[in-house]
């Protein structure tokens, strides 16, 4: 209540403070982002949710209807699958998952938990569209990268399957 | 976040897992109903200074996607926020130079009473064709002409009282703005600083629900708004053609009552016939007024609601009709606006958040 209140008494003049400006330095490292500009990463850092997760908290779960992408700023993330929660990555502060689900609606493929106390960055599927709607010049630049990242690990499954076949596993 | 999760820890003394799941989840319910009742009575007892928060929320909703245009176009949002404002702030002060003195006489002339002896003589006229034709179910001493003449008295002196109220209108010219104001240039924020006081494990979820809010009234809203603009302009322009008194007034009247759905179109042609008919002496007149609202009536279903307005509420007409009904007899005319925006709202969330709850496994954390 307390971050709400404080919102309508801020001081309307005050500039952007030293957490603001991280928050754009790590969306700035990020593939999709790179290639936007100073008030583009502010557009998008309006439109982002901070979160906080403590040890072995779930994330998303398998199946779960997806809606967002996360960033992690702080921790490490598991990614697992099945009903063993086989692990199928660990992540750490840089990284991102979830993006798929900024292409449609299909349920999460995997279930995200919080391996250590994380930090995460949240866009939301529709806040990111209506962003990218006003904002097309920028709405391109994502895009192009999102798909650049998603063909990129196309190719590595790709090679990944290969390999499994030349040992015989597959 | 912790407030929440409080609910669901274990309580002490109590034996096995599931019996102590059961009572967290008993609490967490029964916790909510008294939230939920408590918010209830609030609305109820401030009902007053809620209408004001109302008007003040919608006015800075529908003006949010201009502000958001203005933001993405190298304007921040706050610059964005005191352009909209100052456009506004204009368009009131030319409302209220021009309109509101053309208005005051309007209502000082319904206060006076009808002059015209051919008004009178028609009523007597319709007075008397009652009395003849209904004579034998007991119609007699109708006095129509008393009664309407008391009744125009009661209406200007409602209008008067509600425009010369010097603490609503305080409260109308200075606290709204101010509300309006700060809703539009830190509303995300607001909104942000809430989503994130919700648990993790109800954060997607409730983003997804208060998405599927924003496309289900947004654009009823902001499209409602603009029609009861274009309606109302309309209204003026077709009875100052008509010669029809007190123009202004019934076309503003008109413009709003359209926003109520089944119920409004009547009421905004009602007082139009009504004073035709009196200042006249002409029943001609009032069906040239019939037809004029019928033809505004058309281009507004046909040409200006599927352009302007979204009917994205997708509800059965009797729905619509009780939630207008239930809406005036609590809020007054407020409520009667807000009813159909605030069952869509609802059934929004009974259905939208239902099924999407189901679909959410949540995992124990």
């Amino acid at each position: 209540m307390k971050e709400v209140l404080g919102s309508l008494w801020a001081n309307i003049f005050k500039k952007s403070g030293k957490g603001e400006k991280a928050v754009r330095e790590v969306l700035r490292q990020m593939p999709m982002f790179k290639d936007l500009k100073n008030r583009e990463l502010f557009q998008l850092e309006r439109i982002l949710h901070r979160r906080d997760y403590n040890v072995g908290e779930t994330i998303f779960n398998q199946g779960d209807p997806g809606l967002g992408m996360y960033i992690i700023e702080e921790g490490v993330v598991d990614i697992v699958a099945g009903s063993e929660r086989q692990q199928l990555a660990e992540l750490k502060a840089g990284d991102f998952f979830g993006e798929l689900a900024l292409l449609d609606d299909t349920p999460r493929t995997a279930a995200a938990l919080a391996k250590t106390p994380c930090r995460l960055l949240c866009f939301f599927q529709p806040d990111l569209f209506d962003l990218l709607e006003r904002t097309p010049r920028s709405g391109i630049k994502i895009l192009f990268n999102l798909a650049r990242i998603l063909g990129e690990r196309l190719i590595r499954a790709n090679e990944s399957l290969q390999d499994l076949r030349k040992d015989g596993r597959v | 976040m912790e407030g929440f999760d409080a609910l669901t820890t274990r309580l002490p003394g109590s034996k096995g897992g599931n019996m102590n799941k059961g009572r967290g989840r008993l609490a967490r319910y029964f916790f909510l109903a008294l939230t939920i009742a408590a918010l209830v009575i609030l609305v109820i007892v401030l009902s007053d200074i809620v209408k004001t928060i109302v008007i003040a929320a919608l006015l800075a909703y529908i003006a949010d996607p201009a502000a958001a245009f203005l933001e993405s176009r190298l304007v921040s949002r706050r610059a964005a926020t005191l352009l909209i404002f100052l456009f506004l702030l204009l368009g009131t002060a030319l409302c209220f130079f021009l309109l509101v003195p053309a208005l005051g006489r309007e209502i000082a002339a319904l206060r006076a009473g009808f002059d015209s002896g051919e008004a009178v003589a028609t009523i007597s006229r319709i007075e008397r064709t009652l009395e003849d034709s209904l004579g034998f179910l007991g119609v007699r001493n109708l006095d129509l002409v008393n009664r309407t003449q008391k009744a125009m008295v009661s209406v200007s002196d409602w209008m008067f009282s509600h425009l010369l109220d010097m603490v609503s209108l305080f409260t109308n010219l200075v606290i709204i703005p101010f509300i309006v104001f700060f809703l539009l240039k830190d509303g995300r924020e607001i909104k942000k600083r809430l989503v994130h006081m919700v648990p993790n494990r109800y954060f997607e979820f409730t983003l997804y629900m208060l998405h599927k809010m924003d496309l289900q009234l947004g654009n009823y809203l902001r499209g409602q708004f603009m029609d009861a603009l274009i309606f109302g302009a309309l209204s003026m322009v077709s009875l100052w053609l008509l010669h029809v008194k007190y123009f202004v007034a019934i076309g503003l009247f008109a413009g709003l009552a359209n926003l109520i759905p089944f119920l409004g179109p009547v009421a905004g042609a009602a007082p139009a016939v009504i004073i035709a008919v009196i200042d006249s002496g002409n029943l001609m007149q009032a069906v040239y007024v019939l037809l004029a609202f019928a033809a505004m009536k058309l281009i507004d279903d046909s040409l200006i609601q599927p352009i302007v307005v979204a009917r994205s509420v997708d509800m059965h007409p009797l729905v619509v009709l009780m939630a207008v009904i239930v809406g005036g007899r609590l809020f007054g005319i407020l409520g009667m606006l807000l009813a159909v925006p605030a069952v869509g709202f609802l059934k929004v969330v009974l259905s939208e958040g239902v099924a999407t709850f189901r679909k959410y496994q949540w995992a124990d954390t």
